[in-house]
């Protein structure tokens, strides 16, 4: 019995300085991304990965892996209908598959989409309307020792139909290698410079700056429940000392016509202090306006006012109302 | 130890008869699931939104929807829901719902709404998940009944 303890203490021994060498002298260089600055609403963009192997393996030896790449992306461009992503490189070019969600990422448990959601996040952006959506080679390659290589991966798909400006995420791993939380070796990630959308549907949706007037859910209908959030610490503004904050808040039909205003300072429209110069009401569209069950309210136009109602403040911090349009896709 | 062996045979004997008489007395023992009881007048106590805790910044008091025992239901007027006014309701099973279907009286279809009917702290609760607007926002009402009834 203790001699079976003995070799087993042994195997363990060798197979932990075989990973902590193999896990040391080898990897992947970091990541780099072409991303244009702009792109048209719908039109389908070309977004590159510049990313190199550098195979230091330890005694010779094959290792032979998928490539693994994954960008993130606003949920409303529906990327999992339309996305794409090949490859070339000096050992062969390909193509690449979704991973399906019914495969887990053997560490976390999770979708390998979640797990890249899990792991990298967001990045810069502040509202989380995100996905991850990972591929994989439909091969597998075998490196040998100091094969270094430079490959690119190209992402194509649909910038969807919606004004935005958005930071996208990119990430190149090794199918073997997983999601471990402590390799900075195989897993390669990065996040673009503003990416913007324009000649698109309703407001800009502005994910990375600082917003003086936020709304969530980011869509929503009439009769959604809508949180609507005034960040006093973004900007200086002539509301900065006053001990209440309240809506001023019109709302518009589909052809823009008024349907109700409320501007009155009461309970009702007050905002909530919840700490950090930030303030949010919760309002129900339908009921808060009182509309009639054949109306239909397309969106809102709204300022954040003092008590007095002469002091407000409007989109950016201008005498232009905040805008927000009622839509699910 | 030979003892033993000779006292098991009568023991195990006695275990079985014993056993087997009360398989009848089991059998007869009424199984059968209750039918679920909704009637009553419910206010909401909790609000979800896709998670997000609500209940704390509005006004839920106002929040009521009533489940008459003709088989009828109104929403309170203030209640944000997925429809308004009144209409008829029935589960889609009786002994095992799964969801209430509710009829509007002004509606042209039918409204299922996931339901569950837990046991919370003694009281019975009616928790109805739904989606009030865009079908990605999902919003549960966790229910208590007004008179404390269970």
């Amino acid at each position: 019995m203790k001699k079976k303890i003995h070799y087993s203490t042994y195997i363990y021994w060798a197979m932990g300085l075989f990973l902590a060498i193999f896990l040391a002298q080898c990897g992947l260089k970091a990541i780099s991304v072409v991303v244009p600055t702009s792109a048209k609403a719908n039109q389908r963009v070309t977004f590159t990965m510049h990313c190199g192997a550098e195979p230091r393996i330890q005694g010779g030896g094959n290792y032979s892996t998928q490539l693994v790449a994954g960008i993130m992306v606003p949920k409303g461009w529906n990327a999992r209908k339309n996305l794409t992503m090949s490859f070339t490189s000096p050992k062969g070019n390909g193509t690449m598959r979704i991973i399906s969600d019914s495969e887990l990422e053997p560490v976390s448990g999770l979708s390998w989409h979640q797990a890249a959601k899990k792991m990298f996040g967001i990045g810069p952006n502040l509202v989380d309307d995100m996905e991850w959506i990972v591929f994989r080679s439909t091969q597998a390659y075998s490196f040998v020792n100091n094969e270094d290589i430079d490959f690119t991966v190209k992402a194509e798909c649909n910038v969807g139909a919606e004004n935005m400006l958005v930071s996208l995420g990119f990430y190149i791993g090794s199918s073997i290698e997983n999601l471990r939380p402590e390799d900075t070796d195989y897993k390669k990630f990065t996040f673009s410079n503003a990416f913007e959308v324009t000649d698109g549907e309703g407001d800009l949706i502005d994910f990375i700056n600082p917003q003086l007037g936020t709304v969530q859910p980011v869509k929503s209908l009439d009769n959604d429940i809508i949180t609507l959030t005034f960040d006093g610490g973004v900007t200086n503004t002539v509301l900065d000392h006053e001990p209440a904050i309240y809506l001023h808040v019109k709302a518009m039909d589909e052809s823009g016509k008024l349907i109700a205003e409320i501007r009155k300072q009461t309970a009702d429209t007050k905002l909530t202090d919840i700490g950090g110069k930030k303030y949010l009401i919760d309002i129900w569209p339908r009921g808060f306006f009182k509309v009639d069950k054949d109306v239909h309210i397309a969106r809102l136009e709204y300022f954040y006012t003092d008590i007095t109602g002469t002091k407000s403040v409007g989109y950016g911090n201008t005498d232009e109302p905040f805008k927000y349009t009622f839509r699910c896709e | 130890m030979k003892i033993y062996k000779i006292l098991s045979w009568p023991l195990m004997l006695v275990l079985c008869i014993g056993i087997s008489s009360c398989k009848d007395e089991l059998g007869n023992i009424r199984t059968e699931e209750a039918e679920k009881d909704i009637t009553g007048n419910w206010k909401v106590i909790q609000l979800t939104r896709n998670g997000e805790n609500l209940s704390k910044r509005l006004k839920l008091e106002d929040f009521k929807i009533d489940f008459n025992a003709d088989g009828t239901y109104s929403i309170a007027d203030d209640l944000p829901f997925v429809v308004s006014g009144s209409g008829k309701y029935r589960l889609d099973d009786p002994q095992y719902p799964f969801s209430v279907v509710l009829s509007p009286t002004e509606g042209k279809e039918e409204v299922v709404l996931k339901f569950l009917f837990p046991v919370v702290n003694g009281k019975r609760q009616l928790s109805l998940v739904m989606s009030l607007g865009c079908s990605s926002n999902t919003y549960q009402y966790d229910c208590e009944r007004l008179n404390g009834g269970i």
